[in-house]
């Protein structure tokens, strides 16, 4: 029985975790660091370099997950491959790729809403509120907390991956996965409320009266009066349905907002 | 700027270039790429380490959430971090606005805007000179040499960084900054097209909010809990971190009820399954 040695699973490992992405191009994205990561377990599992060259062929076909969740696949193809150096039977290149492509669109799709979408937003959330005045506590604190906690996590779902093959895979997709995520996404929803109002401030300089004694009425301490920064809510809802609903680009956004503002600002609306 | 500054950001702008970045993705892309921390070595390069991390908050918030589905990006962040942070810096100081006003944030997020879309074509021309070494890489493969996979993944594309990343910022740093201060010197903010740029300066965080607010809502519906955190922080004057403990309050109360009804799913498809047994 070939086993693969701890060392080599983490050189695989740590492999994937530097090179996932640098050598990044839209034809191939991921492929070569897959490839670099898996060079370590095919030297260790087959004896010779033809044989070595032959198998490394299977990870020729084109790779892109988010990366650091997709720590879990290059862990479950080191299992396959220590299973097809012992001989067993149907593993081949299409098994092993039709899980590869199999699992890379969804853990793409739970990478970028968690990790990228969700966690690394909240993270930086704090941070920007520590570093409130200029404090350096606020890029310390990011560094540090992102770092351990996604690099502990990229080894948990690695060795997951290894130990327990495909099946590893439920515990990021299945039911109770599911749940915790969309719960981690409620909280992030109401992180998102509390950073617009922390961080995003649009006023309106408008009059739209004089009072008895003569003092000007101001359009922003009405609106404020009846629900704090509502104009800045607006904004913001009216940005997030451009997108969501009518499908426009941030960039296009952008565009459009800036002209509103320079115009808004212009005509003594905004500002 | 003295040359050797601008070298050393041009530098580590290399680091963290990107999803590409030389330090790879959790260290390169997810920290030393983000604004907020970019800013602290900007600083620490340019000698002022709390007024760059005042500058670097709102470019920050202008990109809070920077999803890559599939390679599309919606802004480049080593320009925001490397080019337009140690500008905006400059130009703040030769203004003499204080980098902690209202000005100020105003100012920088326009620059993050900026910057960060224009940077964009450094992005596609890194990913472009990539596929040379590729090219090199699926070559050698053929003749069964895979010892060149790792020269390729790592080493390789150092020379793509250096042209499109190390050049450019360390030009722009260079040469850019003195061109920013002569036009700062004369800024005067009461002046209506000043004005009006700052005005827009204040209202782009919003887009890199709601670019963040579309990553996680599913349905309109959950707009609710956006307002709810609106409401928490905007009336009641909850301070981030107050909210993030309200809003785990939301997610733990949600998780009970979803593994309740899945609980209950399961019991119901026994019964269900009973019953066509029964059927037959």
């Amino acid at each position: 029985m070939k086993k693969i040695s701890k060392k080599t699973l983490n050189s695989s490992f740590w492999r994937w975790w530097y090179g996932n992405l640098t050598c990044f191009s839209h034809e191939h994205m991921q492929t070569f660091g897959y490839m670099w990561a898996m060079i370590p377990i095919l030297k260790e599992l087959y004896p010779t370099h033809e044989e070595q060259a032959e198998k490394l062929q299977t990870y020729y076909a084109f790779f892109n997950t988010e990366p650091q969740i997709g720590c879990i696949v290059v862990g479950v193809t080191a299992g396959l491959e220590e299973a097809r150096a012992n001989g067993a039977e149907g593993i081949d290149d299409e098994m092993i790729n039709g899980i590869r492509a199999g699992l890379m669109g969804p853990l793409a799709g739970i990478g970028d809403s968690l990790i990228v979408g969700t966690y690394i937003p909240i993270l930086l959330g704090i941070a920007v509120g520590l570093a409130e005045g200029g404090s350096v506590i606020g890029p310390i604190f990011y560094i540090v907390v992102w770092n351990i906690t996604s690099t502990w996590f990229q080894k948990f779902v690695f060795d997951k991956g290894y130990s327990l093959g495909g099946s590893a895979v439920e515990l990021l997709v299945g039911e109770k996965a599911t749940a915790f995520r969309e719960s981690v996404i409620v909280m992030g929803q109401v992180i998102v409320g509390a950073m617009a109002a922390s961080w995003v401030n649009i006023t309106t300089p408008l009059q739209i009266a004089t009072n008895s004694e003569g003092e000007p009425v101001m359009l922003q301490a009405n609106l404020d009066g009846a629900f704090p920064k509502i104009l800045t809510m607006l904004f913001v809802v009216f940005c997030w349905w451009l997108q969501a609903k009518k499908g426009l680009t941030p960039i296009k956004v952008l565009l459009l907002m800036a002209v509103i503002a320079f115009v808004g600002s212009v005509l003594g609306i905004l500002g | 700027m003295s040359l050797f500054q601008a070298i050393l950001i041009g530098l580590v702008s290399c680091t963290a270039a990107s999803t590409i970045a030389c330090l790879g993705t959790t260290v390169g892309n997810y920290t030393l790429n983000r604004p907020l921390v970019a800013s602290m070595i900007v600083g620490i390069i340019l000698g002022d380490v709390s007024g760059c991390i005042l500058i670097g908050i709102p470019m920050q918030v202008m990109w809070i959430a920077l999803v890559t589905p599939g390679g599309t990006v919606a802004s480049d962040l080593r320009a925001v971090s490397y080019i337009g942070i140690p500008l905006a810096y400059v130009g703040v100081k030769a203004a003499g606005i204080d980098p902690a006003s209202d000005e100020a944030f105003q100012l920088a997020s326009s620059i993050s805007a900026m910057t960060g879309t224009i940077g964009i074509t450094l992005f596609y021309g890194t990913a472009m000179m990539n596929l040379i070494w590729q090219h090199i890489g699926w070559a050698k493969l053929d003749k069964g040499d895979f010892e060149i996979v790792g020269k390729v993944d790592a080493l390789m594309p150092l020379i793509s960084h250096f042209c499109l990343s190390f050049l450019p910022v360390t030009l722009l740093c260079y040469f850019g900054s003195g061109a920013v201060e002569e036009v700062f010197k004369t800024l005067d903010v009461s002046v209506w097209y000043v004005k009006a740029l700052l005005c827009v300066g204040s209202v782009l965080p919003a887009v890199g909010i709601a670019i963040l607010l579309k990553s996680v809502v599913n349905k309109t519906s959950d707009l609710v809990f956006f307002l709810l955190g609106f409401v928490l922080a905007a009336a009641m004057g909850l301070t981030l971190l107050a909210a993030t403990v309200v809003g785990g309050v939301f997610a733990l109360i949600n998780y009970q009820m979803t593994m309740i009804k899945i609980e209950a799913n399961k019991g119901g498809g026994a019964a269900v399954v009973v019953e066509e047994e029964e059927d037959i």
